[in-house]
């Protein structure tokens, strides 16, 4: 008897024991939101996930000038890690306030009801963004479900002084880049003009945007997708021509590998985005003053063109309690001077706002010998074409690194790959039920 | 073959020297299996004194200038979050690790000495527990934790890596080979309780187990990454093995942090060798038990 | 006294609930709530952009058909199966060949020599496999120009970062358990002329063999899980892709794709294969360790 009154004993007090460690726990996070919407005298609290570099230098000047409403900055490991996160998160039910979404992203984020139409709060910010840019935010419904905070127009970093070396004009077409790679290896056989990244989707598509790719579009109620366009069939026939030849390395970007590389002079170019300079500083300090900056080269002489790679968003999650807080922060963040010029100076971002682009008036360090850097973004970004992400790039993305991999390890039909990319992103959209246009 | 010698004087100098050859294979063999693991932990020692520029330009084995600019750049990395990564890694670690042991030992304690329907049952699932793997698990439990308002707390990353199968394998595997039935037995006749007789009996004859069962428990929850990284939002709660990967995982257009990576992966090192060098002299329990009892 | 007889009946129960009250949170509830994503899956409608456009339904065992009738997953269990062997052959070999030489007699260097092997395991999968990564890349390799991510050297390359940070586990686990060996055994024999070889041939690695089957079972185990290295070697070749082993491909599902059912789905197959291939170690060691009781 004593024995069964101890047991129950025991049970009762482990049950309580974790009911008030989960009643403890829960009542936290809830109550402030609770709270403000009672008392309007206590700050509204948000969370903001973010992997901007100093945010939280950045959410500290709003908080200073806005005493109700406080940010909490959460640094985020980058990218495709922050979406899947963000993505489980929101699935859960207790994602952050405002998140950090990259522009190929939102599309997911808004399929899986991710994040909030804040269309009526970001009305008087619009006029301060590109079309182009607001059609990425807009995804061409008439909702609007993010504010652009920064973008990534392509254009071609090369090494100034190893092109005068190895006695190359820097290439005005892509025929010309090619011949150049030739040239390059004939000079001297360790050295490649650039590398081919099978890890780096967003680069391969700002590339296939430049060629006139458009991968998704919406016709009526339904998606058409068209990866294996003849745009994007053109951009990968002509790098795998150039693996297959040897002309061109296929180490992947952002390896250590590829710093050293970037470092010791060994590639000459990267066609990357405006954001370089920042990576690049980083990365291959050896080289600072030593790469310049040039439009991508064209398809066809004479054009000027370009795509975008990388560029992302401030969204308000659709579950947030405080939306219409976060979405004036998220205004802010990407509109006013103040928060502009410390997103420049301490985020190292090119901000999408057109208003940013006045305010960057200082050459990076790195580039001292090129003071018309910002003009020259400036120009080319003025080129960039416009693109429609669809609700499943990261089905699409992950085929990209799998199919080029495959494509790059065995020297194959870059074309094939493509066609890969198409099947995965038709497959898997048509299995969830997305409406196709054929 | 000087067999009386042996006998009375097992380690004694006639025998030394007849056995002297056997002694430099051994240990040649373990220097070579010594310098074999020691040589990528070389290698971060190295790497953590090079600067941005040489880590990726100057030989692999080329002490850089570095060292206090990397030590100063982690230190100052948003506002020195690295110490309380380090912090949050002690907490999870220790606090896990003395839950787990004790759950463990008290486990494995009531399965080795008690007979009681269902024991084979609960051991097989307790056991069994380790054949699915976190990935599988961390999903759905984050999930649940978001359910009761847990998710992003330092509960959620505590509380479900307390059940640790192997820990109460060996718990087990130590009661039955440290404690002779017969001793309860004699306490039981002297009236002593049964939660009396674990914490006076069994308890003090168990530590060495227990400790050993803390420190695996203590590195592996150390060096868990996916249920940290799948629970946990925000950054100040972060353990070092998560908090090190936002920086390699920088983002798109972010540069990886390789400095601060490497220093920082060098500077986590450091508790664990120190763990280990203060508590080796307890390693000398049989960790498998299968073999003869002594 | 019949208190006393009483007494012991539900005290064990007392004892084991924490870990059972743990077992049922943290593993059973999940594993049943993976069982339940595992037969559901999205269904969008339309554009799937609007509110309310994805619904969850219900799917039959739609997600185990594609799950079992992915060619990926399971060219991704031969992957696995090849590198397990590998790993488990190298790593408990070496295990066995330390354990062996710490234990003879007249060694020197012993203290720093095994704390030098079992340092590996403190340090952690992701940051073993960065290390080895870095040491692997040719441009940055000590070895020089060697392709060690190359497609036919990876699977090598990646056995060797579980080796070096297994061995040293599983040669403390042998070697504790020879310590723990009475020394006269040993005397008997040299007595009788055997030299230390024959002594561990013929006397300690039979004493050994539970020990091993032990470490074995384990291993088996953790091969089987092999996650970390391949996915922190990915970014650094071409030559993995995400579904290089099971586990890869849930986590793909799962985190990258966003199709968790699918990653239920996955789970509960691979979950029924590693108890399907552990069964048969476990009831060995079970018989071997457990068998007096």
């Amino acid at each position: 008897m004593r024995t069964n009154r101890l047991a129950a004993t025991a049970a009762a007090i482990l049950a309580t024991t974790l009911l008030t460690a989960c009643s403890g726990g829960s009542a936290e996070p809830s109550s402030p939101a609770a709270g403000s919407s009672a008392a309007p005298a206590a700050p509204v609290k948000l969370t903001y996930w973010s992997w901007v570099p100093n945010m939280d230098k950045i959410a500290a000047v709003w908080n200073q000038a806005h005493p109700g409403i406080q940010v909490t900055v959460s640094k985020q490991a980058g990218g495709d890690d922050a979406a899947a996160k963000f993505l489980t998160a929101a699935k859960a039910g207790n994602p952050p306030d405002l998140v950090q979404a990259e522009y190929q992203m939102l599309p997911s984020f808004v399929a899986a009801d991710a994040v909030a139409d804040i269309k009526a709060e970001t009305a008087k910010v619009k006029g301060e963004f590109g079309e182009g840019i607001w059609g990425l935010v807009t995804l061409g419904t008439d909702a609007v479900y993010a504010v652009p905070q920064d973008s990534g127009p392509m254009m071609l970093y090369y090494r100034r002084d190893l092109f005068e070396k190895y006695g190359i004009e820097v290439p005005k077409t892509w025929e010309e880049y090619a011949q150049a790679a030739r040239t390059v290896r004939k000079k001297d056989p360790k050295v490649f003009l650039g590398t081919f990244s099978s890890k780096d989707p967003g680069w391969f598509t700002g590339l296939a945007q430049q060629a006139g790719a458009q991968w998704w579009s919406i016709s009526g109620d339904a998606w058409k997708v068209a990866i294996d366009d003849a745009a994007t069939g053109k951009v990968a026939g002509y790098w795998g021509g150039l693996v297959k030849e040897g002309v061109i390395d296929s180490m992947p970007y952002f390896t250590p590998e590829w710093n050293k590389a970037l470092n010791d002079g060994t590639l000459l170019t990267w066609p990357s985005a405006v954001w370089g300079p920042g990576v690049l500083s980083s990365n291959a300090p050896k080289g600072k003053g030593k790469w310049a900056v040039a439009p991508l080269p064209q398809w066809n002489a004479g054009e000027s063109l370009s795509g975008f790679w990388g560029g992302s968003s401030t969204a308000v999650a659709a579950k947030s309690p405080n939306k219409a807080a976060a979405a004036e922060f998220a205004d802010w963040l990407n509109t006013d001077p103040e928060a502009l010029t410390a997103l420049i100076k301490e985020g190292a971002i090119y901000p999408a706002s057109t208003k940013g682009g006045a305010l960057l008036t200082t050459t990076p360090d790195y580039f001292a010998n090129q003071p018309d850097f910002w003009q020259q973004a400036a120009a080319i970004g003025a080129t960039a074409r416009g693109f429609t992400f669809g609700p499943d790039v990261n089905v699409t993305y992950n085929a990209y690194k799998d199919a080029f991999d495959k494509a790059v390890a065995t020297k194959s039909d870059f074309t094939a790959a493509v066609r890969t990319m198409q099947d995965v992103t038709i497959a898997d959209m048509r299995k969830s039920g997305f409406t196709l246009a054929q | 073959m000087t067999a009386v010698t042996t006998l009375t004087r097992p380690e004694g100098h006639a025998r030394a020297a007849t056995r002297r050859p056997f002694g430099i294979a051994p240990t040649a063999v373990l220097v070579l299996g010594a310098i074999y693991t020691l040589f990528p932990v070389g290698w971060v020692v190295v790497a953590a004194t090079k600067s941005k520029a040489e880590l990726f330009s100057t030989p692999t084995f080329a002490p850089g200038t570095g060292l206090l600019s990397n030590l100063t750049d982690l230190f100052a990395y948003r506002d020195g979050v690295f110490w309380l990564w380090l912090l949050n890694t002690v907490v999870y670690a220790g606090g896990g690790a003395v839950l787990s042991t004790a759950v463990s030992t008290i486990s494995g304690y009531t399965l080795a000495k008690y007979a009681f329907p269902g024991r084979d049952l609960i051991f097989n699932l307790l056991i069994g527990g380790i054949l699915v793997p976190s990935v599988v698990l961390a999903i759905p439990q984050y999930l649940l934790f978001s359910e009761i308002g847990l998710a992003d707390t330092y509960w959620a990353v505590l509380l479900p890596q307390i059940l640790h199968p192997y820990g109460i394998y060996l718990a087990r595997i130590y009661t039955q080979a440290a404690i002779p039935g017969s001793l309860l037995e004699a306490g039981r006749l002297d009236g002593a309780g049964e939660w009396r007789l674990f914490r006076q009996v069994a308890l003090p004859m168990l530590t060495p187990g227990m400790v050993t069962i803390f420190l695996f428990q203590f590195v592996a929850i150390w060096n868990n990454f996916l249920l940290p990284f799948i629970m946990l939002g925000d950054d100040h709660k972060f353990p070092l093995t998560v908090g090190l990967y936002t920086l390699l995982a920088a983002g798109a257009n972010q540069p990886s942090l390789y400095n601060l990576i490497i220093t920082g992966t060098m500077l986590s090192l450091v508790p664990l060798i120190a763990l280990f060098l203060t508590m080796q002299r307890y390693w000398r329990t049989d960790l498998s038990g299968g073999a003869v009892k002594s | 006294m019949p208190e006393r007889v009483s007494r012991p009946r539900a005290v064990p129960y007392v004892f084991l609930a924490p870990a059972i009250v743990l077992f049922v949170l943290f593993m059973a509830v999940p594993i049943g709530y993976t069982a339940y994503l595992s037969v559901r899956r999205t269904k969008v409608s339309g554009l799937g952009l609007g509110r309310g456009a994805r619904k969850e339904i219900f799917a039959g065992l739609d997600n185990y058909a594609a799950a079992i009738g992915d060619g990926e997953l399971w060219a991704g269990w031969l992957r696995v199966i090849g590198y397990g062997a590998l790993v488990l052959a190298v790593m408990l070999g070496f295990a066995l060949l330390f354990a062996l030489m710490l234990d003879t007699k007249h060694v020197h260097l012993a203290r720093f020599t095994r704390i030098s092997i079992f340092l590996p395991y403190a340090v952690p999968g992701v940051a073993a496999t960065l290390m080895w990564g870095f040491l692997y890349l040719p441009s940055l390799s000590p070895f020089g120009d060697r392709p060690f991510l190359s497609a036919g050297a990876v699977t090598f390359s990646m056995a060797n970062v579980a080796v070096w940070g297994g061995t040293g586990f599983n040669m403390l686990v042998l070697y504790t358990t020879l310590r723990a060996v009475p020394r006269d055994y040993y005397e008997a024999a040299r007595i009788d002329g055997a030299g230390e070889l024959q002594i561990a041939l013929k006397i300690k690695i039979p004493m050994l063999i539970p020990a091993i089957i032990l470490t074995g079972v384990f291993s088996v185990i953790a091969t089987i899980q092999v996650f970390t290295e391949p996915t922190t070697l990915r970014p650094l070749t071409n030559t993995i892709s995400s579904t290089w082993s099971p586990l890869m491909k849930i986590y793909r599902d799962a985190f990258v794709t966003g199709d968790l059912y699918s990653a239920a789905a996955t789970s509960m197959v691979i979950a029924a294969i590693s108890l399907v291939l552990s069964f048969g170690f476990l009831r060995v060691v079970k018989n071997r360790a457990f068998g007096e009781t």
